[in-house]
C-alpha cells in the first residue's frame, strides 16, 4: 500500500494494476480512475483484461501488483466495508438453476451481512420489477432464457441501492429491445446519482450510454477520458468529391491545409484535408473552391469517430489478444 | 505478498500443533512424576497393606513378542475355530478334546497378538465382572458369590457354573494351612517382604524404577532384572499406585527390543464400588444356556472328562534350570497328539535343527522331532542342547 | 490511511451497523440444501438401508445362526429394534461416507461450478464466514442422514417385527425407551465420527471448480483411511485415522454405558476438523475466484 491517500471523488482508482497467471501477463499495470457519478464505459475486445480487472476490483483475485482503491477505501483489505456498496454482474448471470428467480435473489441476499432481512421481501420484489422479471419470478432458473438470467443478474446487483454498479457485458445475450433497456436502467441508475462502470466490447454501446470510457487492449490501457475528449483526439477532416482532383489539391494546399486523395474511384476521387486550424470555416473553403473551378459533386465535415480511435487503439475484427 | 504468507500460516501451524500435541500428551502423561523415594521393600510393603477392594477400571493388554505374521484378529480366529470345528472327528470325545485344545490355543495367539482391551469392575471379594471388549461384540464373565457366567454375544451363548459353598471355605482352610507351615519369623508383612527379597535375591536385581504415572495415577515401578544373562527377558516392571498400593500396570521388557514384550494395565481406574447390578447377571432371553460342572480341581488328580488321560509319572512336564533361565519339558506322552498335526502350529512355527520351533521375542517354543515339548524364556540354542 | 476510513454515505444506502448477522446466509444454505432433489435422494436411500435388511429378513425362511451376517442381524428377528443397529453397521463404512461425500465435496466446488460463488463473495458473504456456514450445512447434513437412518429403521423394525427389551453386547437387558436413547446416542456418535471426513470435503472442494472431482476425492479418502485401517504394519497410524472409531458406536450398546471410545473418537474428529479447517481457511482465503 503506498502512502497516499485515494482520491474521494473517484470512486475507483488503481495504480499500476497488475495480474498475471504464471509467465502470462493478464492486466498490465493499468491505472483506472473512474469519478464519481459517472458512467464509465470499459471498452476492449474479448481477452483485453477487462473481466481480470473486474475480478480484482471485487476482490475476486488478488493483484499480483499494484493498488485498488473503490468508493475511496482500499481493496481487498477493507471489502467488508466497500462490497455493501458495490452491486456487480461479473463475467454473466450464474445461478442455481434448481430455484426459482425469487428465491436466488432472496438466497444471493442474504450472503451479505448488512442486508435487512425486514425488507427482503419487498427489495427482492423491487429488484425484479425493476428488470422486468416479475411475471417469471418464480419460475426456476433453469427454465429462464439467457436474456431473462442476464436481467435476472442486474437485479441481483440492485437489491440494494448502491453507489457503484460493475456490469461486465450487461447486454451480453439480450436482443435489441432489452439492450434499450439495460440502457435506459444505466442511465436512470446514473441519473440517481450511481457510479456505473460498465464493460463492453461493443463500442456503439459505450458510446449511447457512457459520459468516461478507458480502453483496454492487451492487458494495459491504451486511452482513458471523457468521451468527448476521447473523440477529440481524432481529426475533424474535410472531405470534397469533384471530378477536379488535381485543382481541389491545389485550391485546399492554398488554403494551408495539406489535403490528399483518398483512393477510392479513379472516376469520382474525394479529396481528403484534415480540418488543422478553425481558421477557415467550411463555407470559406466551400467558396474558395468554386472560385478556384473546381467543380464539387460533394461537400462533408467529418466529425473524428470513436469507431475510427477504437479500431486504432485496438484492432480490427476477430484477432483477438491471447 | 507478505500478507498471503501470513493466511497460510494456520495452514502450516495447525497440522503442526495438532501432531505435537498428538506426540507430547502421551509423553506428558508418563513424565514428570516425583514421589518420595522408596526401598523395593517399602513398595512390597506398600502392595501388601492395600485396603483397595472395590474399583472399576479398563485395562489394555498389549504385546509385540515378534510373532510371525499371522492374522489372528477375533474375526478370523473365529472362522478357523469354525473350519477346526467342522474338520474334527464328529461324535467322539476326542473331537470336543481337539476343538477345546485348538480353541484354547487359538484364543490365547489371539490374547498374545496385537491390543486388547477389557473392562474390569471389583465390587469385593466374590463380586467381579471382565469384559472383552471385541469389535461389535463382548465376551463377559460374571461372578457373583457363588454363580459365574460366561457370556459370549457373538454366539448369544451363556454358560454357568455353580460353585460349592464350601470352596471359599476350604480355601481359606488351606490358606491357614499355608500359614502354619510358614516360619514363625514371618508373621509380619515386612518380614514377609523381607524373605520374599532375599529369596529373590540370588537370581534377581529388585529395584525401584523411575516414578511415572499410569491410569492418571502415579505410581512407583517395581523393576526385577535377571541377573542371568541366559534369559530372553530383560526386566519387568510394576507400576504400583502410590496413594491405594494396587499394582496397576506389568511390563515386561524383552532382550534386544525397545518397545515391551508384553504389558498389562489400566488405563483408567475408578475406585469408587461399582454398581451391585452388574454382578446380577441374567441371561438375556434367546441366549442359550448351558449349566456347566465346575473344572476339575488342579489338585485333584481327577481328569475323568479330559479325555481319560492319567497325570501318571514320566508324563508330567519336568522343570530343568531355576529362576529365569529355567526349562520347561512336555514328555511326549503329555503333549496332545492334535498338537503336532495342527495346521496352525505348522504356521506359526518353523523348521529348525532336531525339530520346529516358535521363537518369540520372549519365550521360545522347541517341537523336537520325537514329540517332546520345550519351552522357556531362553534362546532356542538352550532349549536345543536341553533336548539332546 | 486515516482518509480511507472515511465512507461518505449516500441518502438511503445501507446502514454500516450489522444487521440480519450471520444467520440468515447460514438459514439460506440450509434451505438450499434440503431443497435439492440430490440431497432427498439421498436421504431416501439412506432411509431404504434398514427398510431392505428388513424386508430381507422377514421374507426370508431360514432362520440366521447367531453370528452369521452383519452383526445383530440374526436378533432382528425376535427384536425389531435391533434393525437400526445393523443397519448403522452396515451403513458406515460405505454409504453414509458417500453421501457425505457428495455434500462435503460439493460445498465451494458446487458453488464454484455454478458460479454462484463469484456472486456470494461479492454480496459480500466473506470467506471465513461462507466456510463455516458451508461447514455447518455440510455437518448438519451427517446429522439428518444419521437421525433418518435411525428413525427409519426404528420405524420399520416396529412395523415387521416384535419390539421388546433390548439385550445389550454385554448380555443385560434393558427398556425399550432406554434402547431409543441409546439409538440416538449411536446416531450421535455417528454423526460425530462423520466430522472429520466432512472436513477433509470441504477442504478438497476449496482446490477445485469441479464438484464431482472434489466429491469422488473426498469418498476416495474415505476408502483409503478404511484400507489403511487393516494393514497391521501401520498399526501406529490407526488411532489417528479419522475412520478408526467408526464401528466404535458399539461401545454404546455394552453395559454399563461405556464413553471411552465417544470421547477418543470425539478427539480424532477435532484433530481432523483442526487440520483440514486450517487447510480450508488458508486454501479458501488466498484462492483466486476465477470460476
Amino acid at each position: 500500500m503506498t502512502g497516499q491517500p485515494p482520491a474521494l471523488d473517484l470512486a475507483i482508482e488503481t495504480r499500476g494494476l497488475t495480474k498475471r497467471f504464471g509467465t502470462q501477463t493478464a492486466v498490465n499495470g493499468i491505472d483506472l480512475a473512474v469519478p464519481r457519478g459517472s458512467v464509465f464505459g470499459f471498452l476492449g475486445p474479448n481477452g483485453s483484461g477487462k473481466t481480470t480487472s473486474i475480478r480484482m476490483l471485487l476482490a475476486l483475485t488478488q493483484a499480483t501488483s499494484g493498488t485498488i482503491a473503490v468508493l475511496g477505501q482500499s481493496m481487498p483489505t477493507r471489502l467488508h466495508e466497500v462490497l455493501p456498496h458495490v452491486g456487480a454482474l461479473v463475467e454473466g448471470p450464474a445461478f442455481y438453476p434448481f430455484l426459482s428467480g425469487l428465491a436466488n435473489l432472496w438466497r444471493l441476499d442474504t450472503a451479505d451481512r448488512h442486508a435487512p432481512s425486514g425488507t427482503r421481501r419487498a427489495r427482492v420484489q423491487l429488484a425484479l420489477e425493476r428488470v422486468g422479471l416479475s411475471h417469471a419470478a418464480d419460475k426456476k432458473v433453469h427454465a429462464y432464457s439467457l436474456g431473462m438470467k442476464q436481467r435476472l443478474g442486474l437485479a441481483n446487483a440492485l437489491l440494494l441501492p448502491r453507489e457503484l454498479l460493475i456490469l461486465d457485458e450487461p447486454t451480453n445475450g439480450l436482443d435489441p429491445q432489452g439492450t434499450r433497456e439495460v440502457r435506459s436502467l444505466v442511465r436512470s441508475l446514473a441519473a440517481e446519482g450511481t457510479t456505473v462502470f460498465v464493460s463492453s466490447h461493443l463500442l456503439a454501446e459505450v458510446e449511447q450510454m457512457c459520459t468516461h470510457a478507458a480502453v483496454m487492449s492487451v492487458g494495459s490501457i491504451v486511452a482513458q477520458g471523457t468521451l468527448a475528449a476521447l473523440r477529440q483526439v481524432g481529426e475533424t477532416r474535410v472531405l470534397v468529391r469533384t471530378p477536379d482532383a488535381a485543382g481541389a489539391m491545389r485550391v485546399l494546399t492554398h488554403l494551408g491545409l495539406e489535403p490528399a486523395r483518398r483512393a477510392i474511384d479513379a472516376a469520382d476521387p474525394v479529396v481528403v484535408a484534415p480540418l488543422i486550424s478553425t481558421r477557415w470555416q467550411p463555407e470559406a473553403i466551400v467558396t474558395a473552391l468554386v472560385a478556384g473551378g473546381v467543380r464539387i459533386r460533394g461537400f462533408a465535415i467529418e466529425e473524428p469517430s470513436l469507431e475510427e480511435r477504437f479500431v486504432a487503439l485496438t484492432g480490427e475484427g476477430f484477432d483477438v489478444v491471447q | 505478498m507478505s500478507h498471503n504468507s501470513v493466511k497460510w500460516l494456520p495452514a502450516f501451524l495447525v497440522p503442526a500443533v495438532v501432531v505435537a500435541a498428538v506426540i507430547a500428551v502421551p509423553l506428558q502423561a508418563g513424565a514428570a512424576v516425583d514421589l518420595p523415594d522408596k526401598t523395593p521393600e517399602q513398595v512390597l510393603l506398600l502392595v501388601n497393606d492395600s485396603t483397595v477392594s472395590t474399583f472399576s477400571g479398563t485395562v489394555v493388554q498389549s504385546s509385540d513378542l515378534g510373532l510371525p505374521p499371522l492374522d489372528v484378529s477375533p474375526g478370523m480366529t473365529e472362522s478357523m475355530q469354525k473350519s477346526m470345528t467342522e474338520g474334527a472327528p464328529k461324535g467322539t470325545t476326542d473331537g470336543a478334546t481337539a476343538v477345546s485344545s485348538t480353541g484354547a490355543l487359538t484364543t490365547a495367539l489371539d490374547l498374545l497378538s496385537g491390543s486388547h482391551e477389557f473392562r474390569v469392575f471389583i465390587g469385593g471379594q466374590d463380586q467381579s465382572r471382565v469384559q472383552v471388549k471385541d469389535r461389535l461384540a463382548e465376551r463377559d464373565v460374571v461372578h457373583n458369590g457363588s454363580d459365574v457366567w460366561l457370556y459370549d454375544s457373538s454366539s448369544n451363548a451363556a454358560n454357568h457354573l455353580s460353585l460349592p459353598t464350601d470352596l471359599a471355605a476350604s480355601a481359606q482352610a488351606k490358606f491357614t494351612e499355608l500359614e502354619s507351615q510358614l516360619p514363625t519369623d514371618l508373621s509380619t508383612p515386612s518380614q514377609l517382604a523381607e524373605r520374599f527379597l532375599s529369596e529373590l535375591d540370588p537370581s534377581t536385581t529388585v529395584s525401584v524404577g523411575t516414578d511415572a504415572r499410569v491410569a492418571g495415577r502415579s505410581v512407583y515401578q517395581l523393576v526385577l532384572k535377571p541377573k542371568t544373562a541366559d534369559t530372553l527377558v530383560a526386566s519387568v516392571s510394576i507400576a504400583v499406585d502410590s496413594e491405594t498400593g494396587l499394582p496397576l500396570q506389568v511390563t515386561v521388557l524383552a532382550e534386544g527390543q525397545s518397545a515391551p514384550a508384553l504389558q498389562v494395565g489400566f488405563t483408567a481406574i475408578n475406585f469408587a464400588a461399582p454398581n451391585t447390578d452388574l454382578f446380577d447377571f441374567v441371561p438375556p432371553a434367546g441366549a442359550t444356556v448351558t449349566e456347566q460342572a465346575l473344572p476339575a480341581m488342579p489338585d485333584g488328580a481327577t481328569a475323568d472328562h479330559a479325555g481319560g488321560r492319567s497325570t501318571a509319572a514320566g508324563e508330567v512336564p519336568v522343570v530343568t534350570g531355576t529362576g529365569w533361565s529355567s526349562i520347561v519339558e512336555v514328555p511326549a506322552a503329555a503333549v496332545p497328539a492334535e498338537l503336532s498335526k495342527n495346521l496352525m502350529v505348522e504356521q506359526v512355527t518353523t523348521a529348525v535343527g532336531g525339530g520346529r520351533a516358535l521363537t518369540t521375542s520372549l519365550v521360545t517354543v522347541f517341537l523336537a522331532t520325537d514329540g517332546r515339548v520345550f519351552a522357556g524364556a531362553v534362546p532356542l540354542a538352550r532349549l536345543q542342547a536341553a533336548a539332546e | 490511511m486515516s482518509s480511507s476510513e472515511v465512507l461518505p454515505s449516500v441518502p438511503g444506502s445501507v446502514n454500516p451497523a450489522r444487521r440480519g448477522g450471520g444467520w440468515d446466509l447460514l438459514g439460506s444454505e440450509i434451505s438450499v440444501l434440503f431443497r435439492r432433489r440430490r440431497t432427498w435422494a439421498m436421504l431416501v436411500a439412506v432411509a431404504l438401508i434398514p427398510i431392505l435388511l428388513a424386508v430381507a429378513v422377514r421374507l426370508s425362511s431360514s432362520t440366521l445362526a447367531p453370528g452369521e451376517g452383519p452383526p445383530f442381524l440374526d436378533r432382528v428377528t425376535q427384536n425389531g429394534l435391533f434393525v437400526g443397529f445393523t443397519a448403522m453397521v452396515v451403513a458406515i463404512p460405505l454409504f453414509l461416507p458417500l453421501t457425505i461425500g457428495v455434500v462435503a465435496g460439493d460445498t465451494i466446488a458446487g458453488e464454484a461450478g455454478l458460479g454462484t460463488l463469484r456472486y456470494l463473495l461479492v454480496a459480500p458473504a466473506g470467506r471465513v464466514r461462507l466456510l463455516l456456514v458451508k461447514y455447518v450445512g455440510a455437518a448438519l447434513f451427517c446429522l439428518v442422514a444419521t437421525l433418518t437412518l435411525t428413525v427409519s429403521g426404528a420405524l420399520i423394525g416396529a412395523a415387521l417385527f416384535p419390539v421388546g427389551p433390548v439385550t445389550l453386547l454385554s448380555g443385560d437387558t434393558i427398556s425399550v425407551t432406554e434402547s431409543l436413547l441409546r439409538s440416538l446416542l449411536v446416531a450421535a456418535y455417528v454423526t460425530v465420527s462423520l466430522l472429520g471426513l466432512s472436513m477433509i470435503g470441504l477442504f478438497i472442494s476449496t482446490l477445485t471448480d469441479v464438484p464431482v472431482g472434489a466429491m469422488a476425492a473426498t469418498i476416495v479418502v474415505s476408502v483409503v483411511a478404511q484400507i489403511l485401517d487393516v494393514i497391521p504394519q501401520l498399526s501406529w497410524l490407526h488411532p489417528w485415522l479419522f475412520s478408526h472409531y467408526w464401528l466404535g458406536f458399539a461401545d454404546l450398546l455394552r453395559q454399563p454405558l461405556d464413553l471411552g471410545s465417544f470421547g477418543q473418537n470425539a478427539i480424532v474428529q477435532l484433530c481432523y476438523l483442526a487440520v483440514f479447517g486450517a487447510l480450508a481457511y488458508s486454501r479458501f482465503v488466498t484462492k483466486d475466484i476465477l470460476s
